[in-house]
């Protein structure tokens, strides 16, 4: 800082400073290493020491490989990379002209209403395994569990699930089984253009509302019981402790959900990837990209989509972030 | 202080000590484990002419070459025949033989690309394009010096220079097939036609209780494409795609191999009383024991089906294998088509490299790897495998390589315009047709299917320099 203010001042004077800071870096040569032992020395070294390795693999893995993907976007290139050509804006006009890009977002909005859905479950059902019931542990881990579960494990339980039997190398699925216990005809639930991708949304809900669920129930439980007390004493019912305490407690957390479910919806790649493949309807922006990028060999073009995608999730959080400051 | 610094020391020293004690003591058992013979013959030789011992290390090691090679077929990998069936080559070179095998081979190996590090031999992914194959392969002979001595030396060749060898063939396509529930169906004549394919599949639905036609829908991005393998057959031409970039004509033509094959799909797919129930829901792993077992009596598939259904049950005689179902002037063509294809890495030492042509030349001719798995051995003069016996009245042809200056034309054209002749993504033609099929929306959908691709096709075609250059060079 010092030296930036003396090179203003002139050449001469800016020599000179630097000159001054060699020699005098050399001659506390001691007190650095003296520094260093002392409490703020210790504690920028720590933190440095602690920060090192995160930052070099967030560098390494995530930051790298995001700048090169910025740059693939304005080439053409294949997956191999080896006889690569500059071409401008192109791949993002082809993105923003040719239709078959960009119609894929229509699949998001059923998403979208999903994962409203899914909130509104998640609120629930958090709101009451926090009240006193029996085996709230146990019924968080079944909750929670489809969460954790492989992707391919997965599609093979909702293939299952949806089966219409034709009672030669199958029989019916679980739903259709469940339904004609009460006298329905089995439906081609992935069939159904005009179902699947309800089927696919059902089968989001069902594996992210855990991870909503343990959000909630954290928010939830950091509220003070005081809080509940008083208004016990006021003789609240359990809607008003809700809407009155509650909601308004966790309303950052909603803030957040909400963000994270916009962000899902238009980004959402693996129930209809690995149950549908994107078949019947059911493509996505992430999905096309992915074939863009590894069945048709466009990596460059591929790259313009991500960053299409992440300008639209930038554009998004933006918005939040100026509803949710105004709140405060 | 002085005690803790020494203590230190000798701990440094000996985790060093151990370390580099662990590591020789690795190297002495692989290369003891793979010949013992030689080892023991160094070992007498360094007595003999009392040489260092040092030195003498250095050339033992430098003997038993590891030779690192890539595959995509972990299944023999994971029952050991594969290291079983090396032991001959590892003590004939006094080297050990490493395999990698990967699941999703094509893209993991395509990834592993970017670097110098990709094996020593591997399976040539078809991601590299046939003009860059110099940048990541060595040499292995010119196309005159191999293709009197292998089948398809021409596949990965440029520039006259071969880079690739056929690890194996087979035919292209065909069709899989329960021979049980044919004959129980009444069928004694294998179709010729589409006409007679679709009426054999009633017939068998009429006769038994099998699913006529299993579409494998759900695993659709691979399993539609292997209809893609009986549009060369169909065609009956050894330079079927050639002609369709020479002539500029439509993709697809009725009466041509491209619709034809794919309007037969359409046809099977649009009865709904002719395959499974319920396509969404498929189980690709399952359908191996139905065909097996009878349950399932058809299902197009390339001809490295045929181990696995008849390894799925007790019926494996039941499985039958069939040429597709189409006659140019009343004879079936079937094309015979080469598999992965082995390279060298060219970034490998010399002696290494050396060894690689040798375990290429080896795993070719010799292993008995290709008759292991019943399929057509690259080198020629070897015989046709046991299945193929229905194939016996038909024409079997190898279709050309592009010729100079079409080389990898027809794959940017195919990849440029997204038609995707090989893909099977979600908005292929080939998904766009079963689902119009599943649909029941008839022919008029096919045929809106069928123009929007000869479009897509055709404009890309008619930018594309290198054809253009060539149809002048050639008028």
């Amino acid at each position: 800082m010092r030296g930036a203010r003396a090179s203003l001042a002139g050449g001469w004077n800016y020599e000179r400073n630097v000159f001054m800071a060699a020699t005098s870096t050399s001659a506390k040569k001691r007190s650095l290493g003296q520094w260093l032992r002392g409490y703020t020395g210790q504690k920028y070294t720590t933190t440095l020491l602690f920060l090192l390795i995160p930052v070099v693999l967030l560098v390494l893995f995530t930051v790298i490989p995001a700048i090169n993907m910025g740059i693939y976007s304005f080439q053409k290139r294949d997956q191999l990379g080896v006889s690569w050509e500059w071409v401008g804006f192109d791949n993002y006009v082809r993105i923003f002209t040719d239709t078959a890009y960009l119609q894929t977002f229509a699949n998001s909005i059923y998403y979208l209403i999903g994962s409203f859905v899914q909130q509104a479950v998640a609120l629930l059902i958090a709101s009451v395994l926090c009240s006193k019931i029996k085996f709230a542990g146990f019924f968080k881990g079944v909750l929670f569990f489809p969460y954790m579960m492989n992707g391919v494990a997965v599609s093979l339980i909702f293939r299952r699930f949806f089966q219409k039997g034709d009672g030669i190398t199958n029989t019916e699925g679980t739903l259709n089984s469940i339904l004609m216990l009460f006298g329905a005809d089995p439906v081609r639930w992935l069939g159904e253009p005009s179902l699947v991708n309800f089927c696919l949304v059902f089968a989001s809900i069902w594996r992210y509302v855990g991870f909503d669920i343990i959000m909630y129930i954290s928010a939830i439980q950091s509220i003070s019981p005081d809080i509940y007390e008083a208004a016990d004493l006021d003789g609240a019912n359990a809607w008003q402790r809700f809407w009155y305490i509650v909601f308004p407690s966790i309303r950052p957390i909603v803030g957040l959900q909400l963000i994270l479910a916009i962000k899902g919806a238009v980004s959402v790649f693996e129930i209809p990837y690995i149950i549908t493949e994107g078949k019947n309807g059911t493509s996505t922006f992430v999905i096309k990209t992915i074939e863009t990028a590894f069945k048709y060999q466009k990596v460059g073009l591929a790259a313009a989509m991500a960053i299409v995608l992440l300008a639209i999730i930038l554009i998004v959080t933006g918005i939040q972030k100026a509803f949710f400051r105004e709140d405060k | 202080m002085n005690f803790k610094k020494a203590m230190a020391g000798i701990l440094a020293a000996g985790t060093v000590l151990s370390l580099t004690a662990c590591s020789s003591g690795n190297n002495s058992s692989t290369t003891s484990s793979t010949n013992s013979n030689s080892s023991t013959a160094s070992n007498s030789s360094a007595a003999d002419n009392s040489s260092t011992p040092a030195a003498d290390n250095s050339t033992a090691s430098g003997e038993a070459l590891t030779l690192k090679v890539l595959t995509h077929r972990t299944d023999r990998i994971e029952d050991g025949s594969l290291a079983e069936m090396t032991k001959a080559f590892e003590e004939a070179n006094n080297c050990k033989v490493e395999y990698q095998g990967f699941t999703d081979y094509a893209n993991d190996v395509s990834t592993m690309m970017s670097t110098t590090d990709y094996g020593d031999v591997l399976m040539i992914p078809d991601t590299v394009k046939i003009k860059d194959l110099a940048n990541f392969f060595e040499p292995l002979g010119t196309l005159d010096e191999l293709k009197d001595t292998y089948y398809w030396a021409d596949k990965k060749m440029y520039d006259n220079t071969v880079y690739g060898i056929a690890h194996l063939g087979s035919v292209a396509g065909g069709i899989c097939y329960n021979k049980r529930i044919w004959k129980e169906a009444g069928i004694t004549e294998l179709p010729t036609s589409p006409e007679e394919f679709i009426a054999d599949l009633k017939l068998i639905k009429d006769n038994t209780n099998a699913i006529p036609y299993y579409t494998n829908y759900a695993d659709a991005s691979w399993t539609l494409v292997q209809w893609a393998s009986l549009v060369n057959s169909a065609s009956g031409s050894s330079t079927y795609e050639n002609d369709i970039l020479t002539s500029k004509r439509d993709l697809f033509v009725k009466g041509d191999a491209y619709y034809e094959v794919y309007k037969m799909m359409f046809d099977v797919f649009s009865d709904p009383t002719l395959h499974e129930e319920d396509p969404m829901t498929t189980d690709w792993e399952g359908c191996k024991a139905a065909i097996n077992e009878g349950k399932i009596a058809t299902m197009v598939m390339g001809s490295w089906a045929v181990s696995q259904f008849q390894e799925a049950g007790d019926h494996p005689e039941d499985i039958g294998y069939m040429p597709a179902p189409f006659s140019k002037d009343g004879k079936q063509y079937a094309e015979s088509a080469p598999d992965y294809c082995m390279g060298v890495n060219k970034n490998r030492s010399d002696d290494i490299k050396e060894l690689g042509k040798k375990y290429i030349t080896w795993f070719v001719g010799e292993s008995g790897f290709a008759q292991k798995e019943g399929s057509i051995c690259a080198l020629k003069g070897s015989a046709l495998p046991d299945y193929l016996t229905d194939f016996a009245d038909c024409e079997l042809f190898i279709t050309e390589a592009a010729p100079e200056g079409l080389v990898g034309v027809w794959d940017a054209i195919n990849n440029d315009s997204e038609v995707g002749t090989w893909q099977g993504d979600a908005d292929n033609f080939k998904i766009k047709m079963a689902e119009a099929a599943f649909a029941g929306e008839g022919e008029d959908a096919f045929n809106k299917i069928v123009d929007d691709i000869n479009q897509k096709w055709n404009t890309t075609r008619d930018a594309n320099e290198d054809l253009a250059a060539y149809l002048e060079a050639n008028g």
